[in-house]
C-alpha cells in the first residue's frame, strides 16, 4: 500500500511541477475573464465619429426633397458620435467620401419601379469595415423609418402601436406537483456546458494516462519498476495520480477564474454598473427588435430576474455532488481502459488505433446530444443514461432537469459496478502486454 | 541452496519458453546464467523476480517459497533497462530506492554516499535525458545495489560499458560477493564468466543442457590435452605415433609443443615419452575456453 502511494506521488509530483501545466492553470482563467472583459471593455470605449451618406432613391427615408413634411421620424437622426448626410445619387455620395475622410460608409437603397416598399438597402464602405455600433445604428433607423412610414400609410397612431407590439402573453412550462418553473433554456445550457466538461477531462486525462504508460514502455523502465512494485499497483498509482492532477488542476481553474473576475469587477466597478446597464438596454433593443421605443416600457425588463430566477431554480447541492461523482468515476473507468491501451502500444501511432474504441460510446453521446436534449427524459436518454460507458456524459445532460431517483441511483451503482469490471480486464491486458513489445506488428502477422 | 528453481515450465501460447528448467544457487557465489539468445534466460530471470508467473514448478528462497518480504532481499538490474527522462537522476533514484522499501531519508544518505563513491555526485540534478547511455547504466547499477540486497541478478550487466567502467563492474561485483551476497549473472560474454562465475547454467532451447561449477565443467570437457615447455634441442620430439602434436613453437631457446593424448593416457606417459629426450620447464592440461563450450554445448543441441 506504501508504495502505490509513492507512485502517486510520482505521478502527481512530476505533472504538477511541469510548466506547461501551469501555464494551462494560468491561460484558462485568463482565456475565460478575458471573455468576459473584453466585449464590456470595447462597448465601454467611445467609438470615434462617423458619419454615413445615405444615397436614398426610393424617397422613404428622407433621401428626396419631397413636399411632405419632413417628419423626424421618417429621417435618419444623427445621434451622438454617428451622423447622417444625405446625397441625392450614388454617384455624389462616393464623391462626397473621397473628399471626406470622416465618412465611413455609404448607405444606398435602389429604387426599383416594381416594388413600393425596397426589400433591400446596402451599407457601402471603402477598405475599412465601419464599427459594428454604425452598423447596427443604420440597421435600428432603417428599420424604425421603414416602420413608421407604414404607421403612416394605414394609419395607425404611434400609441397604437406601441398597445399591440407591447401586449404578449408568456408561456410557462412549470411542473404540475411543484408549481416551480422548468427554465428549459438555462437547464439545457447547463446540461451541455456539465456533460461537455466531463468529456474533455475524460479525454484529456485519459490520454494522459496512456502517454504515461507508453512512455515507462518506451523508455524500458517498466522493468525496473515491476520487480519491486506490482504492475497492478503500478497502474493504479497512475490512474490516481493523474486523477489528482485533474481535480487539482480544476479546483485552481475555478479559484483563479473567480479571482480575475472578482478582480476585474472591483477595479473596474463604476464601468462594470454601467455596462450591466447597458447589457440589459442592448438585449431589451436585440429582444424587441426596437429600443427607443420600448425603452420606457419595463414588462421586457422582468426577462433578467427570470433568467437569474432561472438559475437560481437549478438545485446545485444536487448537482455538484453528482458532477463530480461523475466526474471521478467516469475518469476512473476510462482511464484503466486508457492505461490498457498504452499497454499494447510501444508509439504514439499504436496509441490512436488501440485508443480508438475507447472514444466511441462517448462520441455516441456527443452526436445524439440534440436528441438527448429535446427529450431529456425520452428513451434514448434513459438508456445512454445507465449505460457505464455513457452515463458519465449523458446523464449531465439530464440531471439539470431533474432525474428520478431511482435512476440516478441504478446509474450510478451499475458505474461503481463496472468499475472493478472494467479495472480487472484492464489489469489483465496491462500485466499481460507491458514487457511486451511490437504487439501490433505480431497481430498483424 | 540459497535459491533454488525446481522444475520450472512456462509457455507463451504454443510457445514453450521454460521445459523442465531446474538451477540451484549456492550462497555466497557468482552464479552464470547462460545461453544463446531466446534460449529462456530472461524468461527464468523474470520468473524468480516474479515478474512472470511460471505454469509449473517452485522457487525456493533459502529453502521456503518466495514472500514479498524476501522480494525486498532482491536487486535485479533488467537486460532492457530504462529510467524516466524528464525526471532528475537524484529524485529518480531516490524514488527507485523507495520502491525497494528504504526510507526516503535512508535513501538519500546511502545514494549521496554511493554518487561521491562513483564519482557522480555533480548530476544529481540534472534530467536524466542529458546523461549518455553508459553514464545511466552506473546509476541504474547503483540504484539495484544500494538496498545491500542478499540476491543480485544483472541481466547483460556489462552492455553498454566501456572497457574502463566494464572492469570497474567488474571488480564491483567481485566485491559484492566477498560482502556476502549471491549473484545471479546472465551474460554472453563469456571471458567474464571465467573471470568471475564458480558455478554456471548453460540454457539452450527452453532446457538446461549444461550446469555444475566452471572448473568442473571445464575439466569434463577437456579432451586430454596437454602443453609442455622443454628447452630447445636439435632432434624433432619422437613420440608414440597415437600422440598427436597439435602444435610446436621454438623461441626465446624454449620449445612449445601442444599434445592430444588418446583416452587413457595420461599426463604420466606423456612425460615419461618426452623425459629422455628433453629437458622439461613445464606441463599443463590443456583446458576448453568457456567460449568453446559454449560453441560446442549450443551447436550439438542445434544437431539434435
Amino acid at each position: 500500500m506504501n508504495k502505490i502511494l509513492l507512485v502517486i506521488r510520482r505521478e502527481y509530483m512530476t505533472r504538477v511541477r511541469k510548466t506547461s501545466f501551469w501555464v494551462l492553470t494560468v491561460l484558462v482563467p485568463v482565456l475565460l475573464a478575458g471573455l468576459y472583459a473584453i466585449p464590456i471593455y470595447l462597448a465601454m470605449k467611445p467609438v470615434e465619429k462617423s458619419v454615413v451618406v445615405v444615397a436614398d432613391e426610393s424617397g422613404l427615408f428622407g433621401g428626396l426633397d419631397r413636399d411632405d413634411v419632413q417628419r423626424s421620424d421618417s429621417r435618419f437622426n444623427s445621434t451622438g458620435n454617428i451622423s447622417y448626410r444625405y446625397a441625392a445619387t450614388l454617384e455624389y455620395a462616393r464623391r462626397m467620401m473621397d473628399d471626406d475622410k470622416q465618412i465611413t460608409a455609404i448607405l444606398y437603397v435602389r429604387h426599383r419601379a416594381s416594388e413600393a416598399i425596397p426589400t433591400d438597402a446596402c451599407l457601402y464602405y471603402k477598405s475599412d469595415l465601419p464599427p459594428q455600433q454604425v452598423r447596427y445604428d443604420v440597421d435600428k433607423q432603417l428599420q424604425r423609418i421603414l416602420r413608421n412610414r407604414l404607421l403612416q400609410a394605414h394609419g395607425i397612431s404611434d400609441d397604437e402601436y406601441a398597445l399591440i407590439s407591447n401586449t404578449k402573453i408568456n408561456l410557462r412550462t412549470e411542473d404540475l406537483e411543484t408549481g416551480r418553473e422548468a427554465f428549459l433554456e438555462v437547464k439545457t445550457a447547463l446540461g451541455i456546458i456539465l456533460a461537455m466538461l466531463i468529456y474533455i477531462a475524460v479525454f484529456m486525462f485519459g490520454t494522459q494516462v496512456m502517454r504515461g504508460v507508453v512512455e515507462e514502455k518506451s523508455s524500458r523502465v517498466v522493468e525496473v519498476i515491476v520487480c519491486s512494485v506490482k504492475p497492478f499497483q503500478l497502474m493504479m498509482g497512475k490512474v490516481v495520480g493523474i486523477a489528482m492532477v485533474g481535480l487539482t488542476q480544476f479546483l485552481l481553474w475555478v479559484v483563479l477564474t473567480g479571482v480575475a473576475l472578482a478582480g476585474i469587477q472591483a477595479s473596474n466597478s463604476e464601468l462594470f454598473r454601467m455596462a450591466a446597464q447597458k447589457h440589459e438596454i442592448t438585449e431589451l433593443a436585440t429582444k424587441g427588435g426596437e429600443a427607443t421605443l420600448q425603452m420606457e416600457q419595463s414588462t421586457e425588463m422582468a426577462d433578467i430576474p427570470q433568467l437569474v430566477e432561472g438559475i437560481t431554480s437549478i438545485d446545485f447541492g444536487v448537482i455538484l455532488p453528482v458532477f463530480l461523482f461523475y466526474f471521478v468515476f467516469g475518469y476512473l473507468l476510462y482511464a484503466t481502459l486508457f492505461a490498457a491501451a498504452g499497454a499494447l502500444s510501444d508509439n504514439d501511432t499504436d496509441t490512436q488505433l488501440f485508443s480508438l474504441p475507447l472514444t466511441i460510446p462517448l462520441l455516441v453521446v456527443l452526436l445524439t446530444m440534440p436528441v438527448l436534449i429535446d427529450s431529456p427524459s425520452g428513451t434514448l436518454s434513459q438508456v445512454l443514461s445507465l449505460i457505464p460507458f455513457t452515463s458519465p456524459v449523458a446523464m449531465m445532460l439530464r440531471v439539470p432537469f431533474g432525474v428520478p431517483l431511482s435512476q440516478l441511483w441504478l446509474s450510478m451503482a451499475l458505474l461503481v459496478a463496472a468499475f472493478p469490471l472494467c479495472t480487472w480486464g484492464a489489469a489483465i491486458i496491462y500485466k499481460g502486454s507491458i514487457l511486451r513489445y511490437n504487439i501490433l506488428s505480431k497481430w498483424r502477422r | 541452496m540459497f535459491l533454488e528453481a525446481q522444475h520450472i515450465e512456462k509457455q507463451f501460447g504454443r510457445f514453450c519458453a521454460l521445459d523442465d528448467v531446474s538451477i540451484g544457487v549456492r550462497e555466497g557465489v557468482i552464479f552464470g546464467l547462460l545461453g544463446p539468445n531466446g534460449a529462456g534466460k530472461t524468461t527464468l530471470i523474470r520468473i524468480v523476480n516474479r515478474i512472470t508467473k511460471q505454469d509449473k514448478g517452485t522457487v525456493l528462497f533459502n529453502g521456503h517459497t518466495m514472500t514479498d518480504e524476501d522480494m525486498m532481499q532482491i536487486g535485479y538490474l533488467p537486460e532492457e533497462r530504462g529510467l524516466y527522462k524528464k525526471m532528475k537522476v537524484g529524485e529518480q533514484a531516490l524514488y527507485l530506492a523507495q520502491l525497494k522499501g528504504l526510507s526516503r531519508r535512508d535513501a538519500e544518505k546511502k545514494l549521496r554516499e554511493c554518487f561521491e563513491k562513483f564519482e557522480i555526485i555533480d548530476w544529481w540534478y540534472r534530467p536524466v535525458e542529458q546523461l549518455s547511455k553508459g553514464m545511466q547504466q552506473k546509476v541504474q547499477f547503483i540504484v539495484t545495489v544500494l538496498h545491500r540486497p542478499r540476491l543480485l541478478i544483472f541481466d547483460e550487466p556489462f552492455s553498454g560499458f566501456d572497457p574502463v567502467n566494464a572492469n570497474l563492474l567488474k571488480n564491483e561485483i567481485l566485491s559484492l560477493r566477498s560482502q556476502g551476497a549471491t549473484i545471479i549473472l546472465s551474460t554472453h560474454n563469456m571471458a567474464s564468466v571465467e573471470e568471475l562465475c564458480d558455478d554456471i547454467a548453460l540454457i539452450n532451447k527452453s532446457k538446461v543442457v549444461l550446469s555444475g561449477s566452471v572448473s568442473q565443467i571445464r575439466r569434463s570437457y577437456s579432451r586430454n590435452r596437454f602443453e609442455v615447455v622443454t628447452q630447445a634441442a636439435g632432434s624433432p620430439l619422437s613420440l608414440p605415433a597415437e600422440y598427436v602434436i597439435q602444435s610446436h613453437k621454438t623461441s626465446d631457446g624454449e620449445e612449445t609443443f601442444r599434445i592430444a593424448l588418446p583416452e587413457g593416457c595420461s599426463a604420466n606417459s606423456l612425460l615419461s615419452a618426452v623425459i629422455p629426450q628433453r629437458q622439461i620447464v613445464s606441463v599443463s592440461e590443456l583446458l576448453p575456453s568457456m567460449n568453446d563450450i559454449f560453441v560446442e554445448t549450443v551447436k550439438e543441441g542445434g544437431v539434435q
